[in-house]
């Protein structure tokens, strides 16, 4: 084997070593969070649709995303149900209820979701029982996420208070999360529903759902439910559906802009740190270089010395800040008590370890001229 | 004192006896206004086997003339043949080549903090094209210098001496045909000075390996097969001990040695 140049000057110097390493798992760290941060703003923005049973979505064309629908009239639902392909189409509405908490006597808002009890609309666990199904059928009835916020004060079974002034009875729990909507979540009949929205008539819906037959071809059918809807509503798969929501929230609001930049900014501290750390090496060892070039080393070989250091500093660097990254993104999952949904991904690991090795070889490449450079005729002075 | 004009006093040996032939080099030091010759005209052959000593005072160019040989720089005109090969006009990929064949020995040893002995000779041996034996040959130089016990020292462990006994074993692990050495004693006390030179001198003498040695140190003149002198960027004298040793006496050597 060859002597491991590169990794025998790295570890000679300790100091500068733990200094470069904790320079590269620092922007690493910041690197993962703010992509964490980022990666769980598009999770949430799936959040709602991922528990709904439904292949396509229909939806009015002024929407933002969810919580700014405009209403459009059921029959769209209707005429959705009778294209060929179509299991089950499914109206959902949506709305916002000023949730009392009956402690504190304090309001805060809920989204609220309502859907005919026929509907196998939602895929969360506790929906698919009779008896949970049976609660929601009587009147001021509601389940609420048990991810709400503390705010909204006690959630149990049984829990009275009031939604926009009327009575309401916590009928049972669910687990969903707020996404971008608001801290707590309701879900009820949509004969409950009518109630609290009032004047709000059942024959105009927020969503339609469409469940396709199993064998059915998914663009066969979107494109016969544009042929057949009119333009008061737009036809869009779950992908399609979700990534408008996401686009939304992250490319419209200016949040995606805000995490872009923390990566950015992350990556240039790295790159600073790291060449900071090469160059000192590099120039203490100015004459011992320029002694392999008098030995007959190739500049490539320099070259590439440089750049091994660099990648070495970047695994180094990406494990401890992997790690941190790791109990960080633990901490703000349960700091936000699961609201948001903050988890390492094996895709984001790779791409910011890739990162990581492109952040130090650029400090490598612009600290290697210097070694590149080194006169071998210097070292007879 | 007797100066020979240089070209007159060069032996007319055949080619395959030379290790290096030098004829009517210039170099300049330098560009526009501000280039500056320093070496005038040089013509010097070095035979195979021989061990050249150059001294002269500081300034004069002895350590240009050994980077030109060494063809650390390129050479823009003249005549320069090393090892066979003449490197005036050679590019900088072409100079690596010739380099592998010449081993360096510097004032400053120049060894990696972060190696061992053996490992910085090992880093020499890697250029060789079959060095799966790199640990072997490495520990079978550093016997031969003294420090077999010393192998996996760092060079901080170690004294002046037995750096500079690393940097030569580096130098020499290759089997380097020519050995171009500038002031490798200057850092060295009496005793460590005599013994890397007596060491050169007998892995000269049993390899018939090539030596130039530039040195200030007149207490190791007798090693040298030949003396040359450097004045000002001209060889003044070429002669061999003997003659150098008749023709100057002591208290003139020294002046002209540590005066300037
Ligand atoms: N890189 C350089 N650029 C410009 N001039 C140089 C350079 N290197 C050396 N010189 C000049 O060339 C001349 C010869 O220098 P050189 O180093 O060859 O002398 P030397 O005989 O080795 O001296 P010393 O005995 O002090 O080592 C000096 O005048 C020096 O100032
Ligand atoms: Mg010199």
């Amino acid at each position: 084997m060859q002597t491991p140049l590169a990794l025998l000057n790295l570890v000679h110097e300790r100091t500068r070593l733990i200094v470069a390493i904790a320079g590269v798992a620092f922007a690493v760290i910041l690197v993962f969070m703010n992509l964490g941060f980022l990666g769980s703003l598009s999770k949430t923005a799936s959040l709602f649709y991922q528990e709904m049973n439904a292949d396509i979505f229909l939806i009015s064309p002024q929407a933002l995303e969810i919580t700014t629908t405009k209403p459009f009239p059921i029959e769209r639902v209707y005429q959705a149900a009778g294209v060929r392909g179509v299991e089950r189409a499914m109206p959902l509405y949506v709305g916002y209820l000023q949730w009392r908490n009956p402690e504190t006597r304090q309001s805060r808002a809920v989204f609220a979701f309502g859907f005919n009890l026929n509907d196998p609309l939602f895929l969360l666990p506790e929906l698919q029982e009779p008896q949970t199904l049976a609660t929601l059928r009587q009147p001021d009835t509601v389940l609420i996420d048990r991810l709400s916020r503390p705010e909204y004060g006690p959630l149990e079974p049984g829990t009275e208070t009031e939604a926009d002034r009327r009575r309401v009875v916590v009928g049972g729990q669910y687990s969903l999360g707020g996404a971008f909507a608001a801290d707590a979540t309701v879900i009820m009949s949509d004969q409950n529903f009518r109630r609290y929205l009032s004047p709000i008539p059942l024959t105009l819906v927020n969503l339609g759902l469409v469940k396709l037959q199993p064998d059915a071809d998914l663009q066969a059918v979107k494109a016969a439910l544009q042929r057949t809807l009119p333009p008061d509503v737009r036809v869009l798969t779950q992908a399609e559906i979700i990534e408008s929501d996401r686009d939304y929230w992250i490319g419209t609001t200016s949040t995606g802009f805000i995490f872009g930049l923390g990566v950015a900014v992350s990556v240039v501290v790295g790159i600073v740190i790291v060449y900071q750390v090469l160059y000192t090496d590099i120039t203490s060892h100015l004459k011992q270089y320029a002694t392999l070039k008098a030995m007959g080393y190739r500049s490539r070989f320099l070259f590439s010395t440089v750049i091994q250091e660099a990648v070495i500093l970047a695994v180094l660097g990406y494990i401890p800040g992997f790690i941190v990254a790791l109990g960080l993104y633990e901490l703000t999952y349960r700091a936000t008590s699961g609201g948001l949904p903050i988890a390492m991904e094996l895709e984001r690991a790779i791409t910011v370890l890739i990162l990581t090795i492109i952040m130090c070889s650029i400090s490598g490449l612009i600290s290697v001229n210097k070694v590149v450079s080194a006169d071998p005729a210097d070292v007879f002075s | 004192m007797t100066t020979t004009p240089a070209p007159s006093s060069i032996p007319a040996l055949p080619d395959e006896a030379i290790a290096v032939r030098i004829r009517n080099l210039n170099y300049f030091f330098g560009q526009g206004e501000l280039r500056k010759q320093v070496l005038f005209d040089i013509n010097l052959d070095l035979p195979k086997g021989e061990i050249v000593i150059m001294t002269g005072p500081s300034g004069s160019g002895k350590t240009t003339l050994l980077t030109l040989i060494g063809a650390l720089r390129t050479v823009p005109d003249g005549s320069l043949k090393v090892l066979g090969r003449d490197i005036v006009g050679m590019g900088r990929s072409q100079l690596v080549d010739v380099r592998r064949n010449i081993g360096f020995i510097f004032q400053a040893h120049n060894l990696f903090d972060s190696l061992s002995a053996a490992q910085n000779v090992e880093m020499a041996v890697e250029l060789a094209p079959n060095w799966r034996e790199k640990r072997r040959q490495a520990v079978a130089i550093l016997t031969q210098l003294g420090l077999s016990d010393r192998v996996d020292y760092k060079p901080k462990a170690l004294s002046g001496g037995q750096k500079q006994r690393v940097a030569i074993a580096r130098a020499l692990v290759n089997q380097p045909p020519l050995i171009l050495a500038d002031e490798p004693t200057a850092a060295l006390d009496k005793k460590s000075g005599r013994d890397v030179v007596t060491l050169m001198q007998q892995l000269a003498k049993s390899e018939g390996r090539t030596i130039l040695m530039v040195t200030h140190d007149n207490r190791i003149l007798d090693v040298a097969d030949r003396i040359v002198t450097m004045v000002d960027g001209r060889l003044d004298s070429d002669e061999n001990l003997g003659h150098f040793v008749d023709t100057h006496d002591p208290k003139t050597l020294d002046r002209r040695m540590f005066i300037l």
